[in-house]
């Protein structure tokens, strides 16, 4: 390994980079618009749902009822006027997501020491928000009941003690995620293209005349993405711990330690797609895909893993970034040291171990033939 | 025979602050090969592209078949066959694919291609190869039928980027015989090329330095008013700047 | 018109000389839809715990059970010092802990409500907050299961009226993720495959150099742009087919609208993303920066089109800016259209406002595309 023909080979790489300024702007202004994006946007609890009224009968009692459901956060109470048949129109129209209907003896039954009924209609299109939603009528009907009762409890109390993130905010939960997305981003999807382009153009015929080897190459394309790599992952980090308040108990030598091993892994998955696909087209294709979605979907960045049935959660070994949230996440919140991500550490390293042999296997091959 | 293929006054591209074409005033008739030369970056492809409606000037007049490039961009591009100095054919597509689809988007019949096509991979000698893919072809046949594509719908004028470079001198020659049959035919050739051999070829040549013209006319008589015996040697003395005529003279 | 022909031609041409690419466009979303489709569920489950039942009587053991047999919890282990359970929780072996005290059983018979602790790790917000929730649904039903056996014990005085709620869940009455999610998922492998087809397809052209001697042909600006484009509307359309039959095949959803209005959706938003496909190509310089601008592109509309994060959480000034996405309309579409069976004009504001937005975007690539080099 000659220093000087790797330094070489990165400047020119180094070059492509900064000649045009638009990719540039792209690495570096996007990240923080998605982090801010995600700051707003990612809530997953409801909220504001729109619950439409029928209120047969109109006693105090059932406009206590309905005060109650008015009273709380989630829900957005209005009295519906249509007709009976058409109340699905609420639904059609997306005009309300649960329908609350209280018969015309309500308060008479109840008063009348009789247990009475009361209707909910929830649109269960979006399951998530229909368990919640019933959850949360069921809450206020407990309440209710025990206000009738006179205040009976239950016969013990649940005490929850949340640990690392006590206000249960989003911002620790995310800001990891975003950090794993970026470095992928840049390390695969541009290693990737970068060889393959450079396949294409037939330039890389013109460098391997010369007298680099194929380690040199490799390692020298890749030098400046792994630079702006960590340019852009230590700008997420910053932005997330000042503006988004996210919490950095343990050591920022590790934490750039083990990104750099993500980082290494990604680039390692980034040679092996740009080896295997024919054209560039082809290697950009593959890279989107399995970076993307799987990085969003597969990694625990927002879908619980546990959650998920066993076959995909085998499949989501093999999603590099998988590992990488549990590393952010343990040393930022956490102070995880590295003994106690030495699994995650692990397949990090025989992933990147694994996918470098073999790229390098092929990629000398494709050249010396 | 002597109506005007091609003129232009002043005609000046600039990017930013650099001045690419410098007011450049040509005059081309029909049925002539004109030559342009010039170094590298000396500004042909840039008043090539002008011409073909490809680049907007930022002065001056053109006009190409009697359209103004400003204004009737699109009634020249009937008129036109255009080689860009890079590979111009789909290299994944075959011959035969590639011609179909050229003559189709310049709206020729299916029967009329399919008899240019013939003919086109006749005179090239193509036959064998008509399935092959384009990226598997020698560069002299690839050149060749580039110009055969851009020439499918038998456009008056052509304007040919530096067609033979990279091309053997064989095929550079047989190049050279399908231009010549086309000026005799009438039309209007229009061509780039750094080799001076072709430029003894052209019926005249301009020669360009940093967007400026700074010499044109036959290769014979600029070889007689520099006083040389062979275009290249009147071609380095003219972009090395030196006044291009012997010591004697002076 | 016969122009425009050609060029779709020579289009499919090129895509189907590369196996690849025809693996890419048909295997791949099917897969990746299938492994999505069952990734994603916003559902809890499996949630790893720790028990510290420091009583051991009857009643605590119960607990235990009721925890052991829900598949919402996962017992991975039985630790009753407070500073092992700790350790646990900070070295990712479980999420959470649930600690029953001393004394609970003669505690809770006498009626003193014992105090059960629970421990969550709080790093994903949303899972710390169901969990709690799922753990105090548990105890209280077993309370009330308490109850009916000992009177004594009983939450509320005998003899009060109670009020009882009665749910009704319409369209997805097992409340299935895939019901919901996979229709959504084909809208973004879908507009995955439009948008970055057509910009990089454009954009390798130009950088080839084809398309410079595609401009001096007398092809019109509209004619070379929808000869471009129509074969990429068409692979798309019928990728949505694909896709479509493929999720009705692996997924038990139902489909209870029509067919025709879906696809006419479907078509009309396709414009819109082969419009962005169009737009990325004219901002960006090389395919590498179009895979790049794509690739944001495509989370922003992501994040924003409702698929996992419901617009209605959101704030109000980036409800709004949803407006301007138009994965946002067809999302809301599919999902009308699969699940509740909804007729055009109740998606008429949807479908106006996608095809305005979907015209807008394609007018502008169109008029910022030049029959032009640079
Ligand atoms: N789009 C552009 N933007 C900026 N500068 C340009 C652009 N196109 C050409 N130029 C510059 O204009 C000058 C003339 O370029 P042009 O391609 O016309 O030269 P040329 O005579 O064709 O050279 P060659 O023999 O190398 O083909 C060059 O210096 C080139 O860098
Ligand atoms: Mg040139």
């Amino acid at each position: 390994m000659n220093p000087r023909r790797v330094a070489a080979i990165s400047a020119k790489e180094f070059i492509h980079i900064i000649r045009d300024p638009r990719t540039l702007l792209i690495i570096f202004i996007m990240p923080v618009l998605l982090l801010m994006m995600f700051g707003y946007a990612f809530n997953l609890e409801i909220q504001d749902v729109r619950v439409a009224v029928i209120d047969d009968d109109n006693s105090a009692l059932s406009r206590q009822l309905i005060e109650r459901f008015e009273g709380s956060p989630f829900f957005t109470v209005f009295h519906y006027q249509g007709s009976r048949e058409d109340l699905e129109t609420l639904f059609l129209e997306r005009d309300a997501r649960a329908i609350l209907s209280i018969p015309e003896n309500f308060a008479a039954t109840l008063i009348g020491k009789h247990p009475a009924g009361i209707q909910v209609i929830i649109d269960a299109t979006d399951p998530n928000a229909a368990t919640s939603i019933n959850n949360y009528c069921r809450q206020i009907v407990t309440d209710f009941n025990a206000g009738l009762s006179g205040g009976a409890a239950m016969p013990f109390t649940l005490e929850s003690n949340i640990w690392y993130n006590p206000e249960m905010r989003s911002a620790p939960f995310f800001v990891p995620g975003i950090l794993a997305l970026l470095l992928i981003m840049i390390s695969a999807l541009l290693t990737s293209i970068t060889i393959t382009r450079e396949k294409e153009s037939g330039t890389l015929e013109q460098i391997l005349v010369s007298p680099i080897r194929p380690g040199e190459i490799i390692i020298g394309k890749v030098l400046p993405y792994i630079l702006i790599a960590f340019l852009d992952g230590s700008m997420i980090l910053i932005l997330g711990v000042t503006v988004f308040k996210v919490p950095f108990v343990g050591s920022l030598f590790l934490l750039a330690l083990l990104m750099a091993l993500f980082v290494l892994t990604a680039l390692s998955l980034g040679l092996i797609l740009s080896t295997i696909a024919s054209t560039q087209q082809v290697a950009m294709m593959l890279a989107f895909v399995l970076t993307l979605l799987p990085t969003l979907l597969l990694s625990g960045f927002i879908f619980p893993l546990a959650s998920m049935p066993l076959p995909l959660q085998l499949i989501s070994t093999i999603v590099p970034a998988k590992y990488f949230l549990v590393i952010v996440r343990g040393i930022l919140l956490k102070g995880n040291t590295i003994a106690e991500l030495l699994v995650q550490v692990l397949w990090l390293a025989g992933m990147s171990v694994v996918l470098l042999t073999i790229s390098w296997r092929k990629f000398s091959t494709n050249l010396e033939r | 025979m002597n109506e005007i293929a091609v003129q232009t006054q002043n005609l000046t591209r600039r990017f930013g602050k650099f001045t690419a074409v410098d007011r450049l005033t040509i005059t081309v008739s029909r049925g002539e090969i004109f030559g342009f030369l010039g170094a590298n970056g000396a500004g042909k492809t840039t008043a090539i592209r002008m011409l073909c409606g490809l680049l907007l000037p930022s002065e001056g007049e053109a006009t190409v078949a009697g359209f103004d490039v400003y204004k009737s961009s699109e009634a020249i591009k009937k008129n036109i066959g255009y080689m860009s100095q890079r590979f111009s054919l789909y290299d994944d597509l075959t011959i035969s694919e590639n011609i179909d689809f050229f003559g189709g988007v310049y709206g020729l019949s299916p029967a009329l291609i399919e008899e240019r096509k013939e003919a086109l991979i006749e005179q090239v000698g193509l036959g064998d190869f008509r399935k092959r893919l384009t990226r598997d072809l020698p560069l002299g046949f690839k050149q060749r039928l580039a110009l055969g594509s851009a020439m499918l719908h038998d456009p008056p004028i052509i304007f040919l980027d530096e067609p033979t470079s990279g091309v053997d001198p064989r095929a550079r020659r047989e190049f050279w015989s399908i231009i010549n049959e086309l000026a005799a035919a009438g039309k209007t050739v229009f061509v780039t090329t750094h080799f001076m051999d072709e430029a003894e070829y052209c019926h005249r040549v301009s020669i360009m330095r940093a967007g400026k013209l700074i010499a044109l006319d036959s290769p014979g008589k600029l070889k007689e008013s520099y006083g040389r015996n062979n275009m290249q040697d009147v071609f380095v003395a003219l972009v090395n700047d030196e006044d291009p005529r012997p010591e004697e003279q002076l | 018109m016969t122009k425009i022909f050609y060029m779709i031609r020579k289009e499919f041409l090129q895509i189907f000389r590369t196996r690849e690419m025809v693996a890419i466009l048909f295997i791949m979303p099917v897969i990746q839809m299938v492994v999505l489709g069952f990734a994603v569920t916003n559902e809890v489950k499996h949630i790893t715990l720790i028990i510290a039942d420091r009583d051991n009587s009857r009643l605590s053991r119960e607990i235990v059970a009721a925890f052991s047999n829900t598949d919402r919890f996962d017992i991975t282990g039985r630790e009753t010092d407070v500073r092992e359970i700790g350790l646990d929780i900070h070295r990712w072996k479980a999420q959470a802990a649930l600690i029953i005290p001393n004394h609970f059983g003669r505690d809770f018979r006498r009626g003193l409500r014992p105090d059960i602790q629970m421990i969550v790790d709080g790093l994903d917000g949303n899972a710390a907050g169901v969990s709690v929730g799922y753990a105090g649904g548990i105890l209280r039903e077993w309370a009330e299961a308490q109850a009916r056996q000992t009177p004594r014990l009983a939450m509320v005085k005998q003899n009060t009226p109670q009020l009882e709620l009665i749910e009704r869940l319409w369209y997805n009455l097992d409340l299935r993720s895939a019901q919901y999610m996979v229709p959504g998922i084909i809208v973004v492998l879908l507009t995955i495959i439009s948008m970055l087809l057509s910009a990089l397809s454009l954009v390798k052209e130009r950088e080839v150099g084809t398309l410079e001697q595609l401009m001096v042909t007398p092809l019109s600006r509209f004619e070379l742009l929808m000869g471009k484009l129509a074969p990429f509307l068409i692979l798309a359309f019928i990728e949505f087919f694909v896709v479509l039959g493929a999720a009705q095949v692996i997924f038990p959803i139902t489909m209870k609208g029509s067919y025709a209005l879906l696809s006419l959706e479907a078509f009309l938003y396709l414009f819109t993303t082969i419009g962005l496909g169009v737009m990325i190509s004219t901002i960006a310089k090389s395919q590498q920066q179009a895979l790049f601008l794509s690739w944001f592109f495509m989370l922003f509309l992501l994040m924003m089109s409702g698929l996992f994060i419901p617009i209605a959480n959101m704030p109000q000034f980036l409800q709004d800016l949803t407006l301007l996405n138009p994965m946002r309309y067809f999302m809301a579409i599919i999902r009308d259209v699969f699940q509740k069976g909804s007729g055009w004009q109740y998606l008429f504001t949807d479908t106006w406002r996608m095809t305005l937005l979907g015209t807008l975007i394609f007018a502008v690539s169109v008029l910022r595309f030049r029959k032009r080099v640079s």
